[in-house]
């Protein structure tokens, strides 16, 4: 009885250690094989494309065509809007402002988040200690509310806006980098390269950051689905994107008056978010799903 | 605030009173733990917030009077709002004013501050808790019926339209919502804001739209938690002992699978009712529901100071008392979990 016991553990052991070996390569060909992968990844490219493109496609989101609040028709695929500006060319053109802010503060967040993370994971101690009370102090108040505090400080630029998602999202990618790191402190190979006299930044980048490289990729894909539900949501509350900008969340704010009369001034820029952000999240979760394995 | 819960496989509890005491010695502990950090963590909120609200462009009285007052009733306003001096001498009247509840004058509506926050916050807690009668049974069935169709087809597809749902912002889910009441199915209205104090049941009405906007985007990870967690409990030995021994129904399902599954629910279900209480900024202004979100972001807006102040630090402490209790219902429902200081 005890024999069997100790044979199935050690099987178990083996499988387990067989399934941890991280193939980078088979990793995309598992991506690509994963119809909630592709599908969402082609709508991203496809907002990328539009974002960067729209203005050579002649499409004209300002200016008035001369009917007002048309339904959509062949003329104008999503209709017009109250001052008789074409929704299908808003909504293409608002696809800039949605991928700009977001994304931008994704990768402030990534960057401050792992560094901080890296630091109080190999500090420990006192610096361990000073990093995560202050987090908590962070991930107290809801991010919204921050986030309003910030605009009424510093106003609404997009670098602004940017920077503070930043500092925002960096705490919680923070945590989990560290988490990460406190792991990877107990393997040999960091005791080895202490042993040799490596200086601490030569190990925390060349030695640290490549094993945790996984985790802060699927913590910033992650980020990128918050970071631009968060951004849509400050410019929906008419604190961040001012008009006449094309951009979607503020298109949904200032339509709300024509939800009756006018449905598809509204409908097309939300479906637009929607689409986006649902694409973002789906990637991340199969990153999230295959590079951990 | 980090200590996070821990699940000993040390030496065994007893079981009879003595566990009892044991747990309430506990608790006791955590709450006077909190009784320090609490206020430590509001106090580091507020230096952040009253500095940041102090580089706010612009000069408060000229905002408040406009273009046209001269610079001496520009200063005069000023001192009368207790907005000059140093920056150190502000937040010590500011913070002191805050704990002995004089939370000043609002600087746009004109009226005592605790009162516009205190009954906003009565507002968004009655929206809040609506919202929750409608999320915590609707998860809950959602997530024990996933986990008895585990691993087919509707049960992915359930998981992804709900994550759908939790990862578009809550203006998304309103607009569509609204589109649907409003011109397809009219049956409830699509704003709330004139209902509040018009008799429960006008209220409620008016109040549906927003609470299931609210509940929607929750739903997602409290189902996934209580999907794993029934899925768990009903694969264990514990559980096949059960069955073997003769439990089934009520019995079964209630001390079995219910308190084993629960317990990571329950954990969330606190952190998210802390979240919700303070008002949701994007669902008030949508449905112009006069919450404490909706006055936030009025007060950015037209750089209320002392409102935005005031509200943070409500926000703030409403949240962090949530997650008090979210620990102290950790420890009552799974005696396991004790809390250690630091990680």
């Amino acid at each position: 009885m005890a024999a069997d016991v100790l044979l199935a553990d050690r099987v178990e052991l083996v499988e387990s250690v067989d399934a941890a070996t991280p193939r980078p390569a088979g990793a995309w060909a598992a991506l690509l094989r994963r119809p909630t992968f592709t599908v969402p990844a082609a709508v991203i490219v496809w907002w990328v494309v539009v974002a960067i493109a729209w203005r050579w496609l002649g499409l004209d989101p300002f200016g008035d065509t001369g009917t007002k609040l048309a339904p959509p028709s062949p003329e104008h695929w999503f209709g017009t809007d109250r001052i008789g500006r074409d929704v299908f060319a808003r909504v293409l053109a608002g696809a800039e402002s949605a991928l700009l802010i977001g994304p931008l503060g994704t990768f402030v967040a990534t960057l401050l988040g792992t560094a901080l993370g890296l630091v109080a994971g190999y500090r420990r101690g006192w610096v361990d200690q000073l990093f995560m009370r202050t987090f908590d102090v962070f991930l107290a108040l809801p991010t919204l509310i921050f986030l309003l505090v910030i605009v009424g400080a510093f106003g609404s630029s997009p670098l602004v806006l940017a920077a503070a998602i930043g500092v925002l999202f960096a705490p919680g990618i923070a945590r989990i980098i560290r988490a990460e790191v406190l792991v990877e402190m107990g393997k040999d190979y960091v005791t080895s390269a202490r042993v040799q006299g490596e200086r601490a930044r030569w190990i925390l980048a060349r030695e640290l950051l490549p094993n945790v490289w996984p985790q802060v990729a699927v913590q910033a894909a992650l980020s990128i689905g918050g970071a631009v539900f968060v951004a849509s949501s400050l410019s929906f509350l008419g604190l961040a994107a001012a008009p006449p900008s094309p951009d979607w969340g503020l298109a949904v704010n200032e339509n709300r008056a024509y939800l009756q009369g006018a449905w598809w001034t509204l409908v097309f820029p939300t479906l637009a978010i929607a689409s986006l952000v649902v694409s973002v999240n789906l990637v991340a979760d199969n990153l999230k799903e295959v590079l951990r394995g | 605030m980090t200590a996070g819960p821990r699940l000993e496989s040390g030496p065994r509890l007893g079981r009879g009173p003595a566990v009892l005491s044991v747990r309430h010695r506990g608790i006791a502990r955590l709450i006077g733990q909190r009784a320090v950090q609490i206020p430590a963590v509001l106090l580091v909120v507020s230096v952040l917030v009253f500095w940041l609200i102090q580089v706010v462009p612009g000069d408060p009285g000229r905002n408040a009077l406009g273009q046209y007052a001269t610079a001496a009733q520009v200063q005069e306003w000023n001192a009368a709002h207790g907005l000059d001096g140093g920056i150190v001498e502000r937040y010590l009247s500011w913070l002191g004013g805050f704990v002995t509840g004089q939370w000043g004058t609002s600087l746009v509506y004109g009226e005592p501050v605790a009162a516009l926050v205190l009954g906003r916050l009565g507002n968004s807690v009655l929206l809040g808790l609506y919202a929750f009668a409608i999320l915590v049974p609707l998860a809950i069935g959602v997530g024990a019926w996933q986990a008895r169709r585990e691993g087919s087809r509707t049960d992915r597809a359930v998981t992804v339209g709900l994550m759908s749902l939790a990862s578009v912002p809550e203006f998304v889910v309103g607009v569509l919502l609204l589109i649907v009441f409003a011109l397809v199915f009219p049956v409830l209205p699509i704003q709330s804001g004139d209902a509040v104090g018009t008799g429960f049941f006008p209220q409620v009405r008016a109040m549906t739209l927003p609470a299931v906007t609210l509940a929607l985007g929750y739903v997602s990870v409290l189902a996934r938690m209580t999907r794993t967690g029934v899925v768990e409990a009903t694969g264990s030995q514990f559980y096949r002992t059960a069955v073997i021994k003769g439990l089934h129904g009520g019995a079964l399902f209630r001390r079995h699978v219910a308190r084993n599954a629960l317990i990571p629910t329950i954990s969330l279900i606190g952190v998210y009712l802390g979240a919700r209480l303070g008002g949701s900024a994007v669902v008030e202004t949508l449905f112009g529901y006069p919450g404490l979100g909706e006055l936030l972001v009025t007060a950015t807006q037209k750089k209320d100071v002392f409102i935005l102040a005031a509200g943070v630090m409500v926000t703030g402490l409403i949240s962090l008392c949530a997650l008090l209790v979210t620990d102290i219902t950790f420890t009552i429902v799974d005696p396991r979990v004790r809390f250690t200081e630091g990680e």
